[in-house]
């Protein structure tokens, strides 16, 4: 099948822009120079032709652009000069995900990302297709996923019904908007001061110039991160259909993607310093393919942007059933370790000052050096809160880990989705004081970390190590011996372990 | 466990005086082009990392330990950071035997084990002769076809 005739006038403008700009920048600069070829002396022109050319481009990759839904795979033909033929089972695909912009919807086309584990890069992108063929592969290659796995079948057919899970309403989208503050956006500060450059009188304020600036643009940094993700979040749906979960989010750009259950590799809840005050959190659900916020299209979400802590519980029971965990932290000598930890960073933090104003004269007073140390009183208290934020547990069917203050992660990991576990015990843990090991549980979760359950003892983490292994095992060879009783998952891998009932 | 083979310490040797060497050549250079710090601290440069890479490839040796069990490979290494792996044979995807030059001169191999996982995805048992590495890899690939059935691909 082709793309949607739309995207060579969509593709070709929205390309053919940046090269013209490019172009008439270069032949303005040159302009009026021997370098330039006297009919090139035309930036306009110039710009234009690029612009055609591109366009022409788009109409030979339209032409050259083929593909195929079949039973078992996702064809696509592509390539204007050089060709590629790329077939995608239907079982490998991990997501579905359907975007458009502002513009798009008005044409009425969106692009289609079918994500696979391995890889880089997004394995097949649709750009662009009808939407009501967008929703209709989506649809369809989730229907013939299940078709190539059922023996029957028959029900297939029928179109499932769509349970809504969640949907975030426009008071806790503002209340999101205002917590999530993204610490990137302060890399934006060094702007700053080129953002306001002829402010008058300024030398005479400087300081307190200074410290309203700073504090006005933390403001506005502040609203700009709120507005991006309230663009970001409006709208959120999250439904499942079936084994699949579906959302559906965003102002400008609407993002509608599919998350097959069965694909599910870690459920991930983060819980921010704010969002714990008032009892909020986040879930995320990350599966082989990309995890949310890290995808090479940038920005499909599968996850629940925030709901009461007690509804994201409910709704990660939903997907992957498991009693509420009981962390057990690591032993109390770890916290005194930290406490040592924070107060070596000061210390030689404090040095390090002391060593450059031994140099180079500056900066500042002998006071300056030591303010570094002043905070030292905080590193037990700084200590013990990293202490009392970490933690792991096990489950009948899964392992969950627990890290950071700030921002505390909290990991559930399915036995059966364990690949490998790493016991690691630096020359510090390993010293007879301390005693302590950290386990890695990694998982073939494309992003987000692996799950880390930090400092242990010793003895423990040897034990979580080998009761790992054999949980693995343990968890297969169920699987093995029967999802049978379930009704509804009759596919190679059901949403939870196969004790449902 | 089973430990490597004792030769294996001649190849990180190896890599020990490759080091060195470049090491010893960066502090001429900066001896001769930058500032001066005079002969005998390039020649200390060089002579340092030679007797830290040599001891480190000797305790390397003394902790490396490998053990194909009922279920998983499991692997113990590491001088400064002690590393414990553990890899189910479910998830190995594909097993490789490898022979650098210098390996190949001392008569040595290593097997390379790949998973889906997204740290530790590949996991290298240096320091094998040949035949052993090749009955390795040749165990591994049967024990991971083997539980390969019932596992779930990614």
């Amino acid at each position: 099948m082709k793309l949607h005739p739309l995207s060579i006038p969509y593709r070709g403008l929205s390309r053919g822009a940046s090269v013209g700009f490019m172009l008439y920048f270069a032949s303005q600069s040159l302009s009026g120079t021997d370098f330039l070829w006297t009919p090139l002396d035309q930036p306009i022109l110039v710009a234009l032709a690029g612009v055609v050319v591109v366009t022409l481009w788009q109409v030979a990759y339209f032409r050259r652009f083929e593909y195929d839904l079949t039973d078992e795979s996702l064809d696509v033909a592509s390539g204007v000069l050089s060709r590629r033929h790329r077939e995608i089972p239907l079982d490998r695909i991990q997501n579905v995900d359907i975007s458009r912009n502002v513009v798009q919807r008005a044409l009425g086309v969106a692009a289609v990302d079918v994500e696979t584990a391995g890889g880089g890069a997004t394995e097949a992108s649709l750009q662009y297709v009808d939407y009501d063929e967008a929703k209709r592969l989506q649809r369809e290659i989730q229907r013939r996923k299940r078709g190539a796995d059922a023996t029957a079948g028959g029900d297939a057919e029928a179109a499932d019904p769509e349970a809504e899970l969640f949907a975030l309403d426009v008071d806790d989208l503002l209340l999101l908007s205002v917590l999530s503050f993204d610490l990137r956006y302060l890399s934006l500060l060094a702007f700053g001061p080129a953002a306001f450059p002829v402010v008058p009188g300024f030398a005479e304020v400087a300081f307190v110039g200074g410290v309203v600036l700073v504090a006005l643009l933390l403001a506005g940094l502040w609203a700009l991160s709120a507005a991006v993700t309230f663009a970001r979040y409006y709208g959120f749906r999250l439904t499942r259909v079936g084994d699949e979960l579906r959302y559906e989010r965003g102002l400008l750009q609407r993002y509608d993607g599919s998350i097959p259950l069965e694909k599910v590799q870690t459920i991930t809840l983060r819980e921010n310093a704010l969002m714990r005050r008032v009892g909020y959190a986040t879930l995320a659900v990350e599966t082989a393919g990309y995890a949310p916020g890290q995808t090479p299209t940038g920005g499909s979400e599968a996850a629940v942007p925030l709901a009461t802590r007690e509804s994201v519980l409910e709704l990660a029971n939903e997907l992957e059933e498991f009693d509420p965990p009981e962390f057990e932290r690591p032993p109390e000598r770890a916290r005194t370790r930290y406490a040592i930890r924070y107060a070596l960073v000061l210390a030689v933090l404090s040095g390090l000052l002391f060593g450059a104003r031994a140099l180079f004269g500056v900066p500042g007073s002998q006071a300056l050096a030591l303010a570094p140390l002043a905070f030292v009183v905080l590193a037990p208290v700084a200590g013990h809160l990293k202490w009392r934020n970490r933690g792991y547990a096990t489950g009948e069917n899964h392992v969950f880990t627990r890290n950071g203050f700030w921002t505390r992660t909290t990991k559930v990991v399915p036995y059966y989705r364990i690949q490998t576990v790493i016991e690691s015990r630096t020359l510090f843990q390993r010293r007879r004081r301390w005693r302590l090991a950290s386990v890695v549980i990694d998982t073939a979760s494309s992003a987000g970390g692996p799950a880390l359950a930090a400092d242990l003892d010793r003895e423990d983490a040897t034990e979580l190590r080998e009761r790992l292994g054999e949980q693995l095992q343990e968890s297969l060879a169920e699987r093995r011996s029967g999802p049978g009783s379930d009704s509804d998952s009759e596919s190679s891998g059901p949403v939870g372990p196969a004790r449902r009932d | 466990m089973e430990t490597l083979n004792p030769r294996v310490r001649l190849v990180w040797a190896v890599g020990a005086v490759v080091t060195a060497t470049v090491l010893g050549a960066v502090a001429a250079a900066v001896d001769r082009f930058v500032f001066e710090v005079g002969v005998p601290v390039v020649v200390a440069v060089a002579g340092l990392a030679l007797v830290a890479g040599v001891v480190h490839a000797v305790l390397k040796y003394r902790v490396w330990q490998f053990e194909v069990r009922d279920d998983d490979l499991s692997l113990e290494r590491g001088v400064l950071t002690r590393v414990n792996t553990v890899v189910p044979f479910v998830r190995v995807q594909h097993v490789d035997t490898q022979r650098g030059p210098v390996e190949r001169t001392l008569g040595l191999a290593s097997v390379v084990v790949y998973t889906a996982g997204s740290r530790g995805a590949d996991v290298t048992v240096p320091g094998l002769t040949p035949e052993r590495a090749d009955e390795l890899q040749e165990r591994l690939r049967r024990l991971a076809i083997e539980s390969e059935r019932e596992s779930d691909a990614v």
